[in-house]
């Protein structure tokens, strides 16, 4: 009973913050509760039965949950997860109010939470976690976090939470040395990539700073070996083919953090089988290598999120590709972070577009990447490009960063996935 | 005769792609048809025997140490290059390892090796944001600053000064340090591409020093429109209203 005011006024809130923006999402509610009942996120969180599961790091974290999420249920668990939106205080609340009875009790058997590094150890506050997985350390976002330091501490007192285990990223020596620095009763589970997988990715893996060792046979989960959408990880004497939701060695990375947390909470319980199934079973992620049918033209999306996943993505961008869109928008407030990488495979850039057209221009200039047409207004950007005729090889290509993907996807009428 | 371009300890000081100043010299010199290289030095063995010009971008203070005892390997040689006038770039905590020295809360003082005159001293909070600097030399420079440390003690010879942003702090107005061709600055990232006057000017006096005379080629027109673009949005966000163009 008692939060059943906060509750009511809660969904009241939702209610009226629906009449003014219909379908919309909205952290008001969480905002009011929060205020109302300021242990109402903590208690609800620390009530899950099988207590709560949190993932954060640089990079990977969104896909490393929806991946965690689908093998535990496909174990029969019922879990609660937040929306990879709503990982702030006031978010995470309205995500718990979705699913609340009329006295704020969210039913399920675990919390699986994506924690941003920067919030989550303001969240963490007062919730102990049973397991903390850990995807990396990166610097993005250069305006919020100015160096891998801050990360690094982040992430450490978002892991000081944990009181059973945390999963490791063992090819990232800041999260090993991390790892380190652990209460010695706290279990540490590592995961990580094969040489050979190490050796195909010239331009190494986009970790701070990379670990010169691999995992040793059985240290942990490994990432075998990944050829195009699909990976082997082994586990032990065990090999497991999975699914990826998208090319690339980065989702390889997280299907193996997925899977190697995954075991850390299910312990016996756990099938690798099971796991397997799970991850294979996850459908394509919206602006991450996905194809889609647009205006009558096929239309590769590429979603870059930090320098090491603009380094990735660019790369496996086939050299020659006839018609390229490039956009950065307001999310990136400072490109400098970027200019460590190497554009130059593009060769030709068809618009550069978004609030940020003419610092990309720039960039992709020194690199050597020749230019048709600079256009800061994404949405003409966006029309003339699919416009302009079929490539004769290959398929249009739109690189973006996220806020131009949100634009991108509201221009063109595409739902979904996300 | 091939410009080179030292950019020092990059693994080290190169978090906010300052480093990439030297691929912005070496681009700008190839495109008026000089032949320019870049040379990584992360240790006194990858020095090579000449030097045109050095860029030194700014690094995490966890390595600050770290970085200071590889730059003390080639004091020498940092001290001739400034006395010769070989154009140097230093940003950040590169430049502030360039100087006396670099104060911190709660760990010993730094010291620094002192080719610039000043120091570094704690800010009470890290400032992040657009610097805009009036500069004698080089017009209207346009960038970021994100640093956690004031510069103090530069008063005599200041790159320019502050129209928008924090610069060296300490209500001094001012920003940067410049010694000859030897310049420290807070403005990060790309700030050669972003200023191409600055970039042109180290570039004719590294040409100058090689015998050689630079003059910007076409192709720079093409990038330098980019640029202008984007210093003018960047003016605009700063709420730095009129006389963008460089001088």
């Amino acid at each position: 009973m008692r939060y059943a005011p906060a509750i009511l006024v809660g969904r009241l809130t939702r209610f009226a913050a629906r009449l003014r923006k219909p379908g919309g999402g909205s952290a008001v509610p969480g905002l009011v509760v929060n205020r109302i009942a300021p242990n109402y996120l903590r208690r609800t969180l620390s009530g899950f039965p099988q207590g709560v599961v949190v993932v954060s790091g640089s990079s990977g974290k969104s896909t490393t949950t929806k991946m965690l999420v689908a093998i535990l249920r496909a174990h029969g668990m019922h879990v609660f997860t937040n929306p990879s939106t709503a990982n702030i205080s006031q978010g995470l609340t309205s995500a718990l109010l979705e699913q609340a009875d009329w006295q704020g009790r969210v039913p399920g058997d675990v919390a699986v939470l994506e924690m941003d590094e920067g919030h989550g150890a303001l969240v963490m506050q007062g919730v102990d976690a049973r397991v903390v997985a850990l995807t990396n350390v990166m610097v993005d976002q250069i305006d919020r976090f100015h160096d891998s330091d801050m990360v690094a501490g982040m992430l450490a007192k978002i892991a000081s939470r944990a009181g059973e285990a945390v999963v490791v990223n063992a090819d990232d020596a800041t999260l090993e040395r991390l790892a380190a620095g652990l209460r010695p009763d706290v279990a540490v589970h590592r995961y990580g990539v094969s040489d050979a997988v190490l050796a195909a990715s010239p331009r190494g893996l986009g970790y701070t700073e990379t670990n010169a060792a691999r995992l040793p046979d059985g240290g942990g989960v490994v990432v075998e070996s990944v050829d195009g959408s699909s990976a082997v990880l082994r586990d032990g004497a065990a090999s497991v083919d999975v699914g990826l939701p998208a090319r690339g060695t980065h989702y390889a990375v997280d299907a193996a953090a997925a899977y190697a947390t995954a075991k850390a909470v299910l312990g016996a319980r756990f099938s690798n089988e099971t796991a397997a199934a799970a991850l294979s079973a996850i459908p394509a992620v919206f602006g991450r290598g996905e194809r889609v049918t647009v205006r009558g033209q096929q239309v590769e999306f590429v979603l870059v999120q930090n320098p090491s996943s603009y380094q990735l993505n660019v790369d496996s961008i086939a050299p020659g590709t006839e018609q390229i869109l490039f956009a950065i928008g307001s999310d990136v407030r400072d490109p400098s972070y970027f200019w460590p990488t190497d554009a130059s495979s593009l060769g030709r850039v068809a618009i550069v577009s978004g609030s940020k057209a003419a610092e990309a221009a720039l960039m992709l200039a020194y690199d050597g990447v020749e230019i048709d047409r600079v256009e800061p207004d994404l949405a003409r950007a966006l029309d003339d490009f699919l416009a302009a005729p079929a490539p004769a090889s290959g398929v249009k290509t739109i690189v973006f960063s996220a806020d131009s993907m949100r634009r991108t996807r509201a221009h063109l009428g595409l739902t979904g996935a996300e | 005769m091939t410009i080179t371009i030292a950019s020092l300890i990059p693994s080290l000081q190169n978090t906010n792609g300052d480093a990439e100043n030297a691929a912005v010299l070496a681009a700008r010199a190839r495109w008026a048809g000089l032949a320019a290289r870049v040379v990584q030095v992360e240790s006194r063995d990858d020095l090579p025997d000449r030097v045109d010009a050095v860029v030194i971008g700014s690094g995490s203070d966890s390595a600050l140490e770290a970085a200071r005892d590889v730059l003390r390997t080639m004091h020498d040689e940092l001290r001739r290059w400034g006395t010769e006038g070989v154009p140097i770039l230093a940003v950040g905590t590169g430049w502030e390892l360039l100087s006396w020295g670099v104060e911190r809360d709660g760990v010993p003082d730094l010291e620094g090796l002192a080719i610039l005159p000043g120091r570094a001293v704690p800010r009470t909070e890290r400032v992040t944001g657009d610097l805009v600097v009036d500069s004698p030399r080089y017009g209207v420079l346009v960038g970021f600053e994100n640093h956690a440390r004031d510069y103090v003690q530069a008063e005599a010879s200041p790159l320019g000064r502050v129209r928008a942003g924090e610069g060296n702090g300490r209500g001094s107005s001012q920003e940067g340090v410049v010694m000859g061709a030897v310049i420290g600055t807070h403005l990060h990232g790309p700030v050669l591409a972003k200023n191409p006057v600055m970039a042109d000017a180290l570039l004719a006096i590294a040409a100058e020093r090689a015998g050689l005379s630079y003059a910007p080629g076409a192709q720079a027109a093409v990038v330098d429109a980019y640029a202008e673009s984007a210093r003018h949005a960047q003016l605009r966000a700063a709420g730095v209203g009129a006389s963008v163009h460089p001088k």
